[in-house]
Formats: structure tokens, C-alpha cells, sequence
């Protein structure tokens, strides 16, 4: 139905950059891809495999995460950590996450217009 | 023996720049892994659950340019309006100059009027379709260079389309006058050279103008006949201004001064046509120069007053806001 499709897209668009500050918090204790899915999938923070793997790598390459191969299993799995400027990032994206909730909770009351 | 996984680690790698390839793999390789696990925990067969997990990972090569960012279009958006801009004007110049071109050419090899617009046609059609092939691909190149900055045009007001209004509908007659005229003017002083002389009723095989001046001052006139063409489209385009009005007087002399100097000092015409046309005419000679003098220079004057009355006039319109 093209209604649901329409918000399907807007959701998707709000939840795009909160996957990443969800990352950036859940991987302050070093993790690997697919349980990071898991447990953000458990949380509720939906997200697709397909978008979290490659951000993973972006988040790496950008140096907001640092990733360390663990060969210790039976199969050798990367784990990533945040980084110190990934921690500062995730402070700033919180600040602002937190604002713009404050400020929609204000609108939706009509307290501020 | 290459299991599934392999083929398809290898399948997207291949995309890949060869210094990410092994890190990929192996990225790749835990991903699959857990996939395949999570599809055994669930109770399918080994087998079943590798199949099924890279049906879920999806093409490969999809899957690599996610992960490397390559764009999977052929121009985006970065230089999408660039290159669009670009092909238009391009399109707009390069295609006409190129049919007038070959029109020319086969006028003078004297071809027939079918094959000459057969060639015309082709012609401008190979030429457009080579335009928007190589410039395509300059861009498309560009989208896949990394690190790579053209300077995107940055766009400012003075790029908004005049709205189509009066003022250029106008023009529109004007423009179309020109370029005929000037296009007539340029093939007939290509076409004076085979004769255009009739005595009664018979043609003759005798130049007008006197061929020493291909040399030289020929090729100028039609030199500046093709600038004029241009000056005629830009003011179709933008309008009179002071400038192009002052650019009009610069054209006007580049042409009239030369041409007047030839014709009295006796340089233009060919020996066989003055010869042919029973020149001097006696009494009426001088009479006849000076009307020829006259209104050549009229013309050009004329031609000059008319563009900074339009000039004026254009100026006077924006100042109040509409034409």
C-alpha cells in the first residue's frame, strides 16, 4: 500500500542516524557484526544486515571505531571498539538527540509556537 | 573444493581495489558464517543453510559496492547538473556550426540538393550522438575517480533563465533574419566564384570578386560573417546590452572599412567581371560609387544607431521592472 510504503521511507529516514550512535554506545565493550545485529535487533534499534556491515566499515575507516581480529574460535571474527573520537561523537550526537526530542516534546504541546 | 562461500567471497572481492580484497574476504567470510549459523540454529541442513544464507547476502557484486560506496549509477548527483548543463550547450553550438559546416562544403564541391541534405543530417546527428557518448564518459570517469574534484560549477543569480517573455519571442525574429542573411551573404561569396555573371541568358564561367583575395581578405569576411552568426545568437539569448551594442560598432568597422578600402581602390572586383559588366560607365560612374559608398556605410551606421537604441531601450525596461 503506498501509504505504508511512504512511511516506511520516513522511518527508515529518522532511524538512519541513530543506528550509528547506537553503534558507537554499544561498542564501547568490543563486539562483532553479527552479534552487534542481534543484540541492537533484540533492543528494538531495527536494522538492516546489509546497512549495519558496510557502516561498520565506514565508521572504522572514518576512525570512530577501531577493530581488532580475534582468532582465538574456530572461526576468526573481527571485533570493533569505539574509539576516543568515536566517544566524543557519540556525546555530541546524544546532546543533539536529546534536544531535538525536547524540542518536538515542547511542539507537540503547543508550548512553544 | 571451492565451497559456495568461496565462489561468492570471490565474486564480490573481484570488484574490489586489490589492497581491500583480503580484508574483505575475510570480513565477508565471518559474515556468511554467522549467517549459515544462525540458519543451523534454526534447524536447517548444512548445506541448505549456505545456500540459504548467501540468497539472503544477495548479488555480490551489489553487495561489494555497498560496502566500498561505488556508486551504482552512471552519473550522480554530484555532477548530474554539471554535466547536464554541459551537454546542452555543447548540443546548442557544436551540432549547428557542424551542419553548416558540411552545408558549406557540399555547396562548393557543388552536390546534389539530396545528397546534400542527407549528408547535413548525418552528419549532425553522428556529431551530436559523439557529444553525448564522450562527455557521458568524461563524467562517468569522474564519478569513479575518488579524490578527484572538478570544480562543480557553482551556480549564482545571474544564471536564471530570463523568463519567455516578449522580449525574447522578439528577438526570435530577428535572430532567424540575421543568420539567414548572413548565412546567404557568407555561400555567396563562396558561390560568386563559379560565376553567377549572365549575358544573355548564357552564364559565364567568371568570378566576381577577384580570386587574389582568397589569399587573405575572403576568408576574413566569412570570418566575420560566422562571428556576426554568433553575435546574433548571444543577443537572441541575452538581449542588447551597452557591451554587445559597442561590440556591434567594433563588428560593423572590422567589416565596412576593409570592404569600402577594396572596392575603391580598385582590389575587389575581378579584371573579367569589371571587364564583362562594361565598366567605367562613363558619366554615371562617379554617381554610381558614391550610391554604392553610401549606402554601405548607411547600413553599417544604421545598424550600429539601431543596437544602442535597443541597448537603451533594454536598460530603460529592467530599471521598471519588465520590458
Amino acid at each position: 500500500m503506498d501509504t505504508d510504503e511512504t512511511t516506511l521511507g520516513h522511518i527508515q529516514e529518522l532511524r538512519r542516524g541513530t543506528v550509528v550512535l547506537a553503534c558507537l554506545i554499544r561498542l564501547r565493550t568490543p563486539d562483532y557484526g553479527y552479534a552487534l545485529l542481534e543484540s541492537l535487533n533484540a533492543l528494538g534499534i531495527l536494522v538492516d544486515a546489509n546497512t549495519l556491515y558496510p557502516l561498520l566499515r565506514r565508521l572504522e575507516k572514518q576512525g570512530l571505531l577501531t577493530s581488532e581480529w580475534n582468532t582465538e574460535e574456530a572461526r576468526p571474527r573481527k571485533f570493533y571498539r569505539t574509539s576516543p573520537s568515536g566517544e566524543r561523537l557519540a556525546a555530541a550526537l546524544t546532546t543533539d538527540w536529546r534536544r531535538i526530542d525536547d524540542a518536538l516534546a515542547r511542539l507537540d504541546t503547543g508550548e512553544a509556537r | 573444493m571451492t565451497t559456495l562461500t568461496d565462489r561468492y567471497v570471490c565474486a564480490a572481492a573481484r570488484t574490489l581495489p586489490e589492497t581491500q580484497r583480503a580484508e574483505f574476504g575475510r570480513e565477508l567470510r565471518e559474515r556468511i558464517g554467522d549467517v549459515i549459523d544462525a540458519h543451523v540454529e534454526r534447524g536447517a541442513a548444512p548445506a541448505d543453510a549456505e545456500h540459504a544464507a548467501l540468497v539472503e547476502l544477495g548479488d555480490p557484486l551489489q553487495l561489494a559496492s555497498s560496502y566500498i560506496d561505488r556508486p551504482l549509477q552512471l552519473i550522480g548527483p554530484k555532477y548530474f547538473l554539471t554535466w547536464w548543463r554541459l551537454l546542452k550547450l555543447l548540443l546548442a553550438i557544436v551540432v549547428p556550426i557542424a551542419a553548416v559546416g558540411v552545408l558549406l562544403g557540399q555547396l562548393i564541391s557543388g552536390a546534389a540538393v539530396g545528397e546534400m541534405i542527407g549528408t547535413t543530417i548525418g552528419t549532425a546527428l553522428s556529431v551530436g550522438v559523439h557529444l553525448c557518448f564522450w562527455v557521458t564518459l568524461v563524467f562517468a570517469v569522474l564519478e569513479r575517480s575518488p579524490g578527484t574534484s572538478v570544480p562543480v560549477t557553482t551556480w549564482t543569480p545571474d544564471q536564471l533563465p530570463q523568463p519567455r517573455d516578449d522580449a525574447r519571442a522578439g528577438r526570435l525574429g530577428d535572430l532567424i533574419g540575421s543568420v539567414v542573411f548572413l548565412t546567404l551573404f557568407a555561400v555567396a561569396i563562396v558561390w560568386q566564384q563559379f560565376g553567377i555573371v549572365w549575358i544573355d541568358g548564357e552564364r559565364q564561367p567568371i568570378p566576381v570578386l577577384d580570386p587574389a583575395l582568397w589569399s587573405f581578405w575572403l576568408p576574413y569576411f566569412i570570418g566575420l560573417l560566422a562571428l556576426e552568426i554568433v553575435f546574433a545568437v548571444v543577443i537572441y539569448l541575452r538581449g542588447w546590452t551597452w557591451t554587445m551594442a559597442s561590440l556591434n560598432v567594433l563588428l560593423n568597422v572590422a567589416f565596412t572599412v576593409p570592404a569600402l578600402w577594396l572596392f575603391l581602390s580598385g582590389q575587389l572586383f575581378a579584371p573579367e567581371f569589371v571587364e564583362a559588366i562594361d565598366w567605367p560607365w562613363g558619366d554615371a560612374s562617379g554617381i554610381t560609387v558614391t550610391v554604392i559608398v553610401f549606402v554601405v556605410v548607411g547600413v553599417a551606421v544604421w545598424d550600429i544607431i539601431d543596437g544602442f537604441v535597443k541597448a537603451a531601450r533594454n536598460r530603460g525596461g529592467s530599471a521598471l521592472g519588465g520590458y
